[in-house]
């Protein structure tokens, strides 16, 4: 028996842009076309690759995150190892019972009731009828739907249904995980059940592929990334490298009102240019070099910091901090040196540059993702600002024999 | 020929992996039918009962002819045997389209729709046969010894049917024209098929043409084993099984290999 694995080997796979030939009026021409000019070239004039040489291999107790912007192959990566689209070229291998959480409420019939729906929907994933049933109340138990069971899945809410789509799957003893972006359902509770189920399944050894968008999800569960780029070779690494990447090229779409010259990130106590990770609380200088193409005027510099997953760290404007207001013409240059502090906890954060306008509060020019920074500790819990906190902890020994009730300490009870 | 058996091999390996999976879909498709309805499994009866009740009037009363059988029991026969057809045909037909959500999302083998779509048809030819029974019971007509061939005709009747809409399937979903086609094709199948009135008696190079129906051969074979008069005619149902049977393989085969294209082109 081989070990389970999710992998891909030199995986390509082409689309086609517009309509295939859907009718019989088009079949003519298409078969005549197959006849004449036998062996087609690698990639036709509307057809396109979706997956280029696309390689990776996840073991036991590994995870890899899959990202990328909308339409850069995350679920037809998914799709090519569930078997449900054949790779062009290159082959994915899957061993093991295969858990696909992808659309988890699919075979849901809106006219049947939970129950009815649980075994439905259990057998499309591939469960046995006996393990559905012997699994039963665990799943409405997983759901928290006990009392609605009975109640066709149509008067159900979209939470609820996502939830028992999801009790579900959760209850599928796979040996290999697949997961399309299917979290961002239910409420916030439902979702930490969520993600500790599937560090669970991780922490068993199983191997998950996870497509998310949710880059803090990914840092949490992954070891690895791979980031897809429409048209281009994929990405892979650790995870704060490849997030540093994806976040930077995102959005470093420029604004047309004004050109970037230079853009560097220095870490402020060596004067070195910013490579790899940095510790919370290490001040940066960003240093920035914009050329202007039309007048903007009576301009603020803006400052905002935003975490991979869209959380927003911190915004401020150089007006609010009693700098006098800058106008600007036609190919004049704004040289801006920004120093802050990095006082967040680990993530990878983006860095947003704007001019605004501080007569009529709007954007004049917006630099999105300037420049990215990633941060590691590993002495915190879990949030997002350091705090730096002291603990200042003291014990009192009581000489009296302790009684739990009356130790409490003192004051209203 | 390798290839074919690996595929063969494939494709009932599926088959049993997801039995219980083609015992959910029908169960669905049967709970769903009936849910929300007073009838419930009585529609399962009705609709063959009014036709025989119509063509009953039409051929005793307006234009007679002679079968061997009580008019009515050998129309409701007819019916019900053409209905198990042409209704999983007509279910087949929009199977793989209707549930494009499944069919892109979530992998299994794509026969279960066909397949659930038979099994559905074949409960409801099990409540007709309680009918049948009954109209037999009421004309005085018993089988005899010949009913022992009874199983060897819904066998190949099964075959065949499967075959037929596993093509038709397949066929919509690459080309939704098949779904227009079919509706006139059924139609016209029906009368070239001896459910209302039999094709074995008539004469002339059309009758001939008709005897290569293989509908005509399972249907002629449930009302001989059936009704008792005679044992089924060989060298008619014969052919039809050796068809029926290279049908389905044939069809199978280029379904199983062409499912993966599903996806992509629904």
């Amino acid at each position: 028996m081989s070990e389970s694995v999710i992998a891909f080997d030199g995986v390509w796979k082409k689309f086609r842009r517009g309509e295939h030939h859907d009718s019989l009026r088009d079949l003519v021409p298409a078969l005549v076309g197959r006849f004449t000019s036998r062996r087609k070239p690698a990639l036709d004039d509307n057809e396109f690759w979706v997956l280029r040489n696309v390689s990776f291999e996840v073991r036991p107790g590994q995870a890899l995150g899959i990202i990328g912007p909308n339409g850069a192959g995350k679920s037809t990566a998914l799709k090519v190892l569930t078997r449900i689209l054949k790779p062009t070229r290159g082959t994915a291998r899957l061993h093991g019972r295969v858990g696909a959480l992808i659309e988890l409420a699919a075979g849901f019939h809106p006219d049947l009731t939970g129950r009815e729906n649980i075994f439905l929907q259990g057998a499309i994933m591939g469960m046995r009828r006996d393990d559905i049933r012997r699994r039963f109340d665990e799943i409405i138990e997983f759901a928290g739907i006990p009392d609605f069971i009975d109640t066709p899945v149509k008067r159900y809410s979209s939470g609820m249904n996502a939830r028992l789509g999801f009790a579900i799957a959760a209850h599928l003893d796979p040996e290999v995980l697949l997961i399309d972006e299917v979290l961002a359902v239910g409420d916030y509770n439902f979702q930490q059940k969520c993600y500790a189920r599937l560090e669970e399944f991780r922490n068993a050894g199983i191997p998950i592929a996870f497509v998310s968008h949710n880059m803090q999800a990914i840092a949490t569960l992954c070891d690895r990334v791979m980031l897809l780029r429409a048209g281009q070779e994929p990405i892979i690494g650790d995870v704060p490298t490849v997030l540093a990447e994806y976040v930077s090229s995102k959005g470093s779409l420029a604004d047309p009102r004004l050109r970037v010259l230079n853009a560097v990130i220095t870490e402020s106590t060596s004067g070195n240019e910013l490579s790899g990770p940095i510790p919370p609380g290490a001040s940066l200088v960003l240093d920035i070099e914009i050329a202007a193409e039309v007048p903007l005027l009576r301009c603020g510099v803006l400052l905002q910091v935003v975490r991979s997953d869209g959380l927003m760290i911190f915004t401020g404007m150089s007006t609010l901090d009693g700098l006098p207001e800058i106008d600007l013409q036609p190919a004049d240059r704004l040289r801006a040196r920004i120093q802050f502090s990095a006082s967040v906890l680990r993530g990878t954060y983006m860095v947003n540059v704007q001019l605004v306008d501080t007569l009529r509060q709007w954007s004049a020019a917006v630099i999105n993702g300037v420049c990215s920074f990633v941060v590691t500790e590993t002495t915190r819990v879990s949030g997002c600002a350091e705090l730096q906190p002291s603990y200042d902890l003291s014990v009192a020994r009581s000489s009296m024999p302790l009684v739990s009730s009356q130790s409490v300490p003192s004051g209203r009870l | 020929m390798n290839q074919l058996i690996a595929d063969c091999r494939e494709m009932l390996t599926e088959q049993v992996q997801y039995r219980d999976l083609l015992y959910e879909m029908t169960r669905r498709d049967l709970l769903i039918r009936y849910k929300q309805t007073i009838m419930g499994f009585g529609w399962a009866v009705f609709m063959p009962l009014v036709n025989t009740a119509v063509f009953s009037v039409i051929f005793t009363r307006v234009a007679p002819i002679s079968t061997d059988v009580p008019y009515p029991l050998f129309a409701f026969c007819g019916l019900l045997a053409w209905n198990f057809t042409a209704s999983t045909l007509r279910s087949s037909v929009t199977s793989l389209t209707s549930n494009a959500g499944l069919v892109t999302k979530v992998f299994f083998p794509r026969e279960i729709f066909p397949f659930s779509a038979m099994l559905v048809a074949l409960v409801d030819l099990v409540v007709g046969s309680s009918v049948l029974i009954a109209l037999m019971a009421w004309f005085g007509v018993a089988p005899s010894r010949y009913i022992v061939y009874l199983p060897l005709i819904v066998v190949v009747h099964v075959v065949f049917t499967a075959a037929v809409s596993l093509f038709v399937a397949m066929a919509n979903l690459f080309y939704r024209d098949v779904k227009y086609i079919f509706e006139v094709v059924i139609t016209l199948w029906m009368f070239a098929t001896s459910v209302l009135y039999p094709v074995r008696t008539m004469a002339g190079r059309l009758g001939t043409v008709l005897r290569l129906n293989p509908m005509t051969a399972i249907i002629d074979g449930y009302r001989d084993t059936l009704f008792g008069a005679r044992p089924p005619d060989w060298a008619s149902l014969g052919p039809a099984a050796l068809l029926a049977v290279v049908l389905l393989l044939a069809a199978w085969v280029q379904f199983h290999r062409s499912e993966f294209e599903f996806a992509e082109r629904i």
